[in-house]
Parts: structure tokens; C-alpha cells; sequence
């Protein structure tokens, strides 16, 4: 072997890692697919909060099914009774929002939904987890398999999440999730599908998320909004989102001070 | 042979990443989902420091007892024992695990830094602070950073967890990548009079394997309080 055949052969390696690609031997994702590994944080988009967010963007049009369906919830994390209904609250003000019992995600928390406490994507060949800072998170099944049949499969604040890439982009289907609301006024049930894309800004450090639940029963057109994240800094690292249902101020909120 | 262990320092400094040989035994694959059978257990009794009294231990078990009862997060160590299979994934940053529990946080082993987070920066978890790297076909994670007082603070074998304790794990492929075993050593001078090591041994779980939904726990099932809330 010769110094020329080791130099040419560097660096054709070199231009394969320098590239994007990881380090010989890890379990990245696929190679050609895009690098979401890492740490996201949802933005507010300049909207001031993060349901101005969705509100930038057409409210869900319901079917009458789709707006006579009441959510029953799993009974958890539900406004109380009569919440929100009395009189104005001072600012300084405990009350009560919901019952303090933890989901995965922290109380009022989703799975589906993302707050401002960061997501971790990890991408590995057969499945890509989506986790956040409790217990619990998605698996997107990468390896081509189908969603089971719906009458077997015990609804989820997860569901039955598939996915596959498109170019820059990772589709992921999701069935099999539990009533509730969604965002913008839209309602979810077992059998509504979930389409999101998540796609990758040209410099690595924006993603997209395109969320669009179909459902004829409930929507008279699919209902379609976005999120907006940006990559956490290659150092940071998952905190631990508490929560103690037996803590009293585990139901509370506070009316926050008018801002100077 | 040679050529590869010649080009690929080469091409790593060209690259302006870390020398692949830093990365040795990372062609190791753990990723997939293990599960703990009922003979899969060595562990051993802790030799417990003399300054551990019976008054802490029963503070930790009515801790535990606690932890249970109101659905709190777990952490370490009964994140890595929770009765239902282990998904871990290997990424090129970092390994996740995540049990299947409502209550057991995920884990982040971090694989692309060498040292743990400042103290003074780092809020205490129930998992720790987790960097890993590889030694040979060996996975060594080494965690600090633990919450005393939140969580099941109870280790196996004996003793718990406390602010000062200092968990190394090594895991390592058995019989073809079949099975895992992971070797688990604390160390607290506060709790042990020795080092603390017992051994976890995993199998893979068959390809195809999908998480079963599982019962979210709720703190307010009036008929499961009652179970647990019954005088010992």
C-alpha cells in the first residue's frame, strides 16, 4: 500500500463524514435520510403563545358528527367542574385546572401535542422514538410494517405510528389514539388518521412538523396546521419534567401578574 | 486491515470529527427490546455502611412505598426492571432506553461528551446525569446527578441511592446478541461499605415486538388505593 492509495482513500472517507453522515460503526439513521436526532424546541412563531400558533392557520371544520361528539377524556387532567366559569380571578391568584393525577407528559400534558418542553428524536434503522422529559414516548415503526387492525388494538395516548422517508422529509402515520381534542378546534377518535411531516430546514437547525388529521366522520376536509421547532444546541440534555400527584399545588395554576 | 487502520485516523482528522479509534466497539448494536426473565437476576447482598441505620432504611422503603402509591416517576434503579421489556435504541449522540412503564423516565446515555454536567448547571434527576463510550465490545455508562428524595431510592441487593452515589454500568452482548448483560456498581461511601455490583442478563426480545398500550397509573383508582394504602 502506498502513501497515495492511504491519502486518496482518507479522503473519500473524510468527504463521507464530513457529509452528514456519523461515525463508522454507530446506529444512525439510514444514510440519505435527513439527521433528526437531537434535541427540538418548539417556537411560538411571533404569535405570542403557542395556541396563537395554530390559530394562525384555518380552525378545523367539523362534520355535525364531528361537533356533536363529546370527549370524554380518560377522566384525568380534566378541568374541574365549573372551572373557569366564576368570576375573574385576581392576578397573584391560585385555582385549581385539573385533578394533579401525571401523565407520561407531566399533568395537561400530550403526547401528540407538544408544549414548550423540549422533544428528542433518536433515529435508528428499524424504529425512530420521539421522547420527551417523563416516562412513555413514540415509536415510529420504520420497517415497513402495518398498522394492526383497529378492532384489536386497545386506543393509546400514543396509537400505532409507522413511518417512512420522503426525500428530506419523515412521514409518520398514526392511528389508534384515544378520544380527545386537538388543536384549533379539532377532535380526534381511534380511527382518524394522523399524517405528520417532519421536515428538515436546509441548515439543519429548523424543523417543520405539518400535522394533518383525516377523518371523514369528524372533519369535512382534512385539518391541517404546523409547528415550528428549533435544534437544541449538540450539548444540551433532557431535564426531568417532576410531577407528584400528591402534591395539593400539583393543581394549581396562578393568574399571572400584568406584565410591565 | 492495514489500509483501514491507517485511513480511517486519516480521514477522521480530515473529516474534523474525533478519531474513529475513540469510538472502538461502537460496530456494537444493542438496540431492540429486552426483556428481564425470572432467572436473569445476580444480585448479591450490599455490604452496608455502619452509618447506615434501620431508621434510614425504613425512611427509604416508606419512600418507595410512597413513590409507588401516587404513580411518581421511578428513575434509577427501577427503570431498568419495571417486569415489561426494555426498548433501547443506539444512536450516533446518544442511547436511549425506555421502559415500558408510565412511571419509569426514559434514559439518555450520552455518548458525544466525555464529561458530566457541571453541578452547579445540573438539576438532580431520579436517572441521572449518563455519559457512555465504548471499551471494546463493552458499553460503560457512568451516571451521577441523582435525586435523593424522589423516586424509589432502593437498590437492589440492598442500600439506596443519595446525592452522592456514583452508578457505572457495562453492557455486553452474550450468545450471539441474544442476550444482554448489564453489570451494575454503586458506589457511596454514605451507603456502602464496598463497591455494590449485581448483574442484570436480558434477552432479545423477537423481532416484530410491539409495546402493548399499557394502564396508565392513576393515583385516584379508589379501589387501587385501598390495596396499597392497607396497614403493613
Amino acid at each position: 500500500m502506498n502513501a497515495r492509495r492511504i491519502v486518496i482513500a482518507a479522503v473519500l472517507l473524510a468527504a463521507l463524514i464530513g457529509s452528514g453522515g456519523t461515525a463508522v460503526g454507530q446506529q444512525p439513521a439510514p444514510a440519505g435520510v435527513p439527521d433528526l436526532s437531537g434535541g427540538w424546541l418548539r417556537l411560538d412563531s411571533g404569535s405570542g403563545s403557542f395556541d396563537g400558533t395554530v390559530a394562525k392557520h384555518p380552525p378545523a371544520e367539523l362534520t355535525a358528527a364531528g361537533r356533536s361528539m363529546v370527549v370524554a377524556g380518560d377522566g384525568r387532567n380534566v378541568i374541574p367542574q365549573g372551572g373557569f366559569k366564576g368570576p375573574a380571578k385576581r392576578a397573584g391568584e391560585a385555582y385549581i385546572v385539573n385533578n394533579g393525577a401525571c401523565t407520561p407528559e407531566g399533568t395537561g400534558g400530550s403526547a401528540i401535542n407538544p408544549n414548550s418542553t423540549a422533544i428528542f428524536l433518536l433515529q435508528s434503522k428499524d424504529e425512530v422514538l420521539m421522547v420527551r422529559e417523563g416516562p412513555g414516548g413514540r415509536r415510529f415503526y420504520m420497517d415497513g410494517r402495518a398498522h394492526p387492525d383497529l378492532a384489536k388494538l386497545p386506543p393509546s395516548m400514543y396509537g400505532h405510528s409507522t413511518g417512512r422517508y420522503e426525500g428530506n422529509a419523515l412521514i409518520v402515520e398514526t392511528v389508534g389514539l384515544t378520544e380527545g381534542n386537538v388543536q384549533g378546534g379539532g377532535k380526534r377518535r381511534p380511527e382518524t388518521r394522523l399524517t405528520e411531516r417532519f421536515e428538515l430546514a436546509p441548515d439543519g437547525k429548523r424543523l417543520t412538523i405539518t400535522y394533518t388529521w383525516d377523518d371523514p366522520v369528524l372533519y369535512v376536509r382534512p385539518f391541517t396546521y404546523q409547528y415550528f421547532f428549533e435544534r437544541l444546541p449538540e450539548d444540551s440534555y433532557a431535564f426531568e419534567t417532576w410531577c407528584d400527584a400528591s402534591d395539593p399545588l400539583q393543581r394549581q395554576s396562578i393568574v399571572p401578574p400584568k406584565q410591565q | 486491515m492495514k489500509l483501514v487502520a491507517v485511513v480511517l485516523p486519516v480521514a477522521a482528522i480530515l473529516a474534523g470529527t474525533a478519531p474513529l479509534t475513540a469510538q472502538a466497539g461502537a460496530q456494537h448494536d444493542i438496540s431492540g427490546y429486552w426483556e428481564l426473565p425470572i432467572d436473569g437476576r445476580f444480585v448479591p447482598s450490599a455490604r452496608l455502611s455502619p452509618r447506615v441505620t434501620p431508621a434510614m432504611i425504613q425512611a427509604e422503603a416508606r419512600k418507595t412505598a410512597k413513590a409507588i402509591r401516587w404513580c411518581n416517576w421511578v428513575g434509577m434503579p427501577t427503570t431498568m426492571d419495571v417486569g415489561r421489556p426494555l426498548n433501547i435504541r443506539q444512536g450516533a449522540r446518544e442511547i436511549v432506553i425506555m421502559a415500558e412503564s408510565p412511571v419509569a423516565p426514559v434514559r439518555h446515555l450520552y455518548l458525544n461528551r466525555k464529561t458530566h454536567i457541571d453541578k452547579d448547571t445540573f438539576d438532580p434527576t431520579t436517572s441521572g446525569d449518563s455519559i457512555a463510550h465504548w471499551e471494546g465490545d463493552t458499553l460503560v455508562v457512568d451516571t451521577t446527578g441523582f435525586e435523593p428524595t424522589k423516586g424509589i431510592t432502593e437498590i437492589p441487593g440492598g442500600g439506596f441511592r443519595t446525592a452522592s452515589s456514583h452508578l457505572v454500568e457495562r453492557y455486553r452482548l452474550l450468545k450471539n446478541g441474544t442476550m444482554l448483560s448489564v453489570k451494575f456498581t454503586w458506589t457511596d461511601p454514605s451507603v456502602f461499605q464496598t463497591p455494590h455490583s449485581y448483574e442484570f442478563r436480558y434477552q432479545r426480545v423477537e423481532k416484530g415486538y410491539e409495546p402493548w398500550p399499557y394502564q396508565l397509573c392513576d393515583p385516584f383508582d379508589q379501589e387501587r388505593a385501598a390495596f396499597l394504602d392497607q396497614p403493613r
